[in-house]
Order: structure tokens, then C-alpha cells, then sequence
């Protein structure tokens, strides 16, 4: 090595105030010259060198985001929820194949059948209500255990994780709408799905969120798939003014109830 | 020694089953470790302790809060580390990774200090040359130690251990004592574990459970005490002693009331514990 660099730069560089080109060739010159490698190693300042090491661990360590989770921090969600919420396991793919193929055979159906348009009102709401089950609880997640016996509010996460999977599934649902041949009367599941959420989370203080999706999805989907079975007119009650607006009164009592519950309150003013 | 918990009458059923059946006790500052058969209600008495699960009657405290208040259950899970008997992980996620996601729950929203603790805790359990592979392709003394490791996170006040070393190799095991007595400095650790030899190692104070109740609350050397003058050696297995066995050197270790000139030895803990439970399922069944 010919040249050496000079003293001023070494302690130009170490202390960080040399930038661009010139830092560039600093760096390129002390891969090759082990005497101002260790001039320039000798000049910074542990604290530097600490702080220099810390950044690149961090880089190095940064966890894989998902797909939910890059989603999820696009609308604006802040990181640590997005990766608490995206290991949802209804977020999964597979989960959410699953609930595809629930409507893709609803859709199927609506298009083979007479009766299938009614098929798919009964179906589509409780695709939304089986994917929040999916979200949370003993048996589904796999850390239920250890998030149980740690400070973040159950509530705040079975809140954050339920409006995750009701938009993914709800999208999907949707989507599967736009294919049934029935006009405008396709969309009467909105409501019906909306106030089985909300049903769906107010049991869910008595029962396992699983258990209460579960249980209100049956209660709902049974009886009408009796009753289709056995020829009844399914599709005038499923479409019927007086339905929706038993809907919205449910939802609209259901969501109120949850509002003033203060493990509710408690869990939505945390990192306000 | 400061209390950190206290379990009063504490009872709790599943089913036909009396899990916990008027469990009173108390654990210090210092290793705390629980001992019992399989089904004494070990696991059942850890979740409460860790605000997993809630007693049917009794009380519990730790830290001097009421677990039955969700405010003041807060307030003991922000000082609590608990490592359950079947950690589950996340799908796909690298050891690196699901202690990351435990940290968040463990509310360390600061993403550069929650990854400095998360790589303090690896290197703790001696996990670092494989902190970037998925859990599932660990063995299981590795996933154990990267439950460990979770369970580390932010130097809790209180450690609930359930069967820490289950799965651990020998040397392992040691690393965990070593580990485990440095968390027990001026802090609380209570572990359940069937290894006695542990108890024995690392254990200030030791409790024994069995059908739901507290048969012992001691330290270790007078849980040992329980079978001074009932354990001995002979060259022949001698009838009507309560358990025999052959050891190493080819001689039956005898445990019971000793016939005269018996060759007594210094009891084990692991012999007091033994003859305590055995005693006690006699008088069960009597």
C-alpha cells in the first residue's frame, strides 16, 4: 500500500462527520490497508462502535413480515399491533382458502340451483363470524397460554384481530357477491353478518370466542338450512324489510352494550 | 426472605376431578419448587398463580394483588414471567421471532430496546447460533429453552416455571440451574418439576402437593429429614420395607422401617419426598 490515510480524515471518519464519496472511500481503502484499518478502529468511540453494532443487529434480527402484516402497517396500524394482529390464525392462508371455498361452493350453488341465491344468504354471513372464531382463543391460537398471562389487554387484541379478519373475509365475501345472479337482493346478508359479529362478540364474555362464533354461527345457519331443506320459502324471511331491521337493531344493541363495558373501555384507551 | 405470593384455601374442580383442594402456602423471594405426582394439581396451581386460570374459592395474592380484580391482575402480569407445561408456538416463526412476538405482549412497544432484550434472553439460554431457524425445525430441548427464554423477557419480578427442564439434556440442565438461581437473586421463581435432584440444587424453599393439597412446605434438607433413620442399605432386598431398589453399586437401597443392625444412610430429598407421598396415599386409601 502506497498511501496511508491522513490523520485528520481518520478522525474525520471515526467521529462521523465525513460523508458521501469521501466516507465511501475511506471505507473502500481500510478493506484492503490493515494499518488505517486499525488507525480508523482505534478512533471511534466505543459508545459510537455500541450504538453502529445495536443499528446492524436490529437490521439483522428484523423479524419477516407477512403479507397481513405489511397490509396491516399500510393502513396505518402501528408495528407491534400489525405482528400481534397478522398471527391471527383465520388471517392464515389456509384459513382463508378455507372460507373461500365455503363461498365459491355458495356461488356454485346460486348459479345451478333455484334455491341457490338463498344458499349463499344463509352461508356468506357466518363466513365472517367463523373467521373471527378463528382469530383467538384456547385451541386456535397457539400462544393463547402466554398472551393470557401477559399486561396486553385480551379485549384490545380480540378486537384489533376480529376487525382484521371481518374486512378479509368480509372482502371476500364481497367478491363472491358479484357473482351470484340475483340483482340488488344479494347484498341483504350485510346486515344479518353485522349482527352476528356483534352477537358473536358479546357472548364471547361468557364463552371462548371460538365456542361463541361456533355456536351463534349454528344457531343461525341450522334451522334456515332445515327449513330450505324441506322447501320452505327461506328466501322471503332472508329478504324480508322486517329481518333487516331486527338485524340492525341487534347490531346496533349488541355494539352498544360492548361500548359501555369497561374491560372494553379500559382496553380501547390504552396508547391513546 | 420477602413473600412475593400467597395461596390461601385455594380449591378448584374440573369436573368430578378436586384439582386443588384447600391449598394454603406461601413463596418467598429465592427458588421455590414445587414437587408432586402427576395429577397432584401441580399445573392447575400454576396457572392461577399465573392469572391463566382462576380458583373456585380461596385466595391468591401476589406482590399484595388480588388476581380477582382485573386492574390488579394487570399489575401482577407486568411483574410476571410464566413458562406453561405445553408452550404452543406460531406458525412459521423463528425462535428470534416468537419472542419478539412475546415482547410485544409483554407491552415493549420500542422496537430497537425490545430487540436488545429479545437477544439478551437468547444468549441467556445459549440460543443464539440458531435464534434465525423456525421453532419447528428445533428439537424440543431447544423449543423449550426458546419458552424459557420468553418467559426471561424484561427480568420479571415473579417466574412461574412449569417443568422447565423437561426435555433438557444433562448439560443443559445445568445451564438452566445456573440460570434459574443467578433469576432468583432478590426476586421470586416457583417451578414445578418431577426431577427432585433439581429441587434439591437450586431450591431455598420446597413444596409438595399431591390430591390437591399441601403435604410440605420446608427446605429442602428437612424434606430429607423426613426419612432420617428410614433409609438403608443392604446386600439382599429385605421384605416389608415400603420401596426397594438396586442401585449403581449393586446393593438395594431400602426405604421404611428399618430391621435392627439395618445400615442406615443419609436420606436424599428425593427419599423424604417419596416416603411423604407414599405415607400420605396410605392414609388416602385407609
Amino acid at each position: 500500500m502506497s498511501w496511508h490515510i491522513s490523520e485528520q480524515l481518520v478522525a474525520s471518519y471515526a467521529t462521523g462527520e465525513l460523508q458521501g464519496a469521501r466516507a465511501a472511500s475511506v471505507e473502500a481503502h481500510v478493506m484492503t490497508c490493515a494499518e488505517c484499518r486499525s488507525a480508523v478502529n482505534a478512533g471511534v468511540a466505543p459508545e459510537r462502535m455500541r450504538g453502529i453494532w445495536s443499528a446492524v443487529e436490529d437490521e439483522v434480527d428484523m423479524p419477516r413480515r407477512s403479507w397481513t402484516e405489511r397490509v396491516l402497517a399500510t393502513l396505518g396500524m402501528s408495528d407491534s399491533d400489525a405482528r400481534l394482529v397478522s398471527a391471527a390464525p383465520s388471517l392464515h392462508t389456509s384459513w382463508l382458502l378455507s372460507l373461500a371455498a365455503v363461498l365459491v361452493f355458495a356461488v356454485w350453488a346460486s348459479n345451478s340451483r333455484s334455491d341457490g341465491t338463498t344458499l349463499f344468504l344463509i352461508l356468506a354471513p357466518i363466513v365472517p363470524v367463523l373467521a373471527v372464531g378463528g382469530s383467538y382463543g384456547r385451541g386456535i391460537d397457539p400462544t393463547f397460554e402466554v398472551s393470557v398471562a401477559s399486561p396486553y389487554p385480551t379485549m384490545r387484541l380480540v378486537l384489533l384481530r376480529s376487525t382484521a379478519v371481518v374486512a378479509a373475509s368480509g372482502f371476500l365475501a364481497l367478491v363472491a357477491s358479484l357473482f351470484v345472479p340475483s340483482g340488488g337482493d344479494v347484498a341483504a346478508w350485510l346486515l344479518p353478518c353485522l349482527a352476528l359479529l356483534s352477537i358473536t362478540l358479546v357472548v364471547s364474555r361468557w364463552f371462548t370466542l371460538p365456542l361463541a362464533a361456533a355456536g351463534v354461527a349454528a344457531v343461525y345457519a341450522l334451522p334456515l338450512l332445515a327449513a330450505l331443506a324441506n322447501h320452505r320459502d327461506v328466501a322471503h324471511l332472508l329478504l324480508s324489510a322486517s329481518l333487516q331491521w331486527v338485524a340492525l337493531a341487534l347490531a346496533v344493541g349488541c355494539l352498544a352494550l360492548l361500548t359501555h363495558d369497561p374491560m372494553l373501555r379500559s382496553a380501547l384507551r390504552r396508547n391513546r | 426472605m420477602t413473600t412475593a405470593a400467597t395461596v390461601s384455601e385455594v380449591r378448584r374442580r374440573f369436573g368430578r376431578t378436586q384439582a386443588l383442594d384447600g391449598a394454603t402456602f406461601e413463596i418467598g423471594t429465592g427458588v421455590t419448587g414445587l414437587l408432586g405426582p402427576n395429577g397432584a394439581g401441580k399445573t392447575t396451581l400454576l396457572r392461577i398463580l399465573a392469572t391463566v386460570s382462576a380458583p373456585d374459592s380461596g385466595a391468591v395474592s401476589v406482590f399484595g394483588h388480588d388476581p380477582a380484580s382485573a386492574s390488579q391482575r394487570v399489575e401482577i402480569r407486568r411483574r410476571l414471567g410464566y413458562l406453561p407445561q405445553d408452550p404452543g408456538f406460531q406458525r412459521g416463526f423463528s425462535a428470534f421471532e416468537f419472542i419478539d412476538y412475546v415482547a410485544i405482549l409483554k407491552e415493549m412497544t420500542n422496537r430497537q430496546q425490545r430487540h436488545a432484550e429479545v437477544r439478551r434472553v437468547i444468549d441467556a439460554v445459549d440460543l443464539t447460533s440458531v435464534s434465525g431457524k423456525r421453532v419447528r425445525a428445533l428439537s424440543g430441548g431447544m423449543r423449550r429453552r426458546v419458552a424459557l427464554a420468553a418467559s426471561l423477557l424484561g427480568e420479571p419480578q415473579f417466574l412461574v416455571l412449569d417443568e422447565p427442564t423437561a426435555g433438557l439434556d444433562p448439560e443443559q440442565r445445568l445451564r438452566f440451574r445456573e440460570l434459574v438461581s443467578r433469576a432468583g437473586e432478590g426476586r421470586a421463581v416457583f417451578l414445578s418439576t418431577h426431577q427432585t435432584e433439581d429441587v434439591a440444587a437450586l431450591c431455598q424453599d420446597v413444596v409438595v402437593l399431591d390430591k390437591g393439597r399441601v403435604l410440605f412446605q420446608g427446605t429442602p434438607s428437612d424434606l430429607s429429614a423426613f426419612a432420617a433413620g428410614r433409609v438403608w442399605l443392604a446386600d439382599e432386598r429385605v421384605t416389608g420395607a415400603e420401596l426397594v431398589w438396586r442401585t449403581g453399586e449393586g446393593r438395594f437401597r431400602h426405604l421404611g422401617t428399618p430391621p435392627s443392625g439395618a445400615d442406615l444412610v443419609e436420606p436424599t430429598l428425593e427419599d423424604g419426598y417419596l416416603l411423604l407421598v407414599g405415607r400420605f396415599d396410605e392414609e388416602a386409601a385407609a
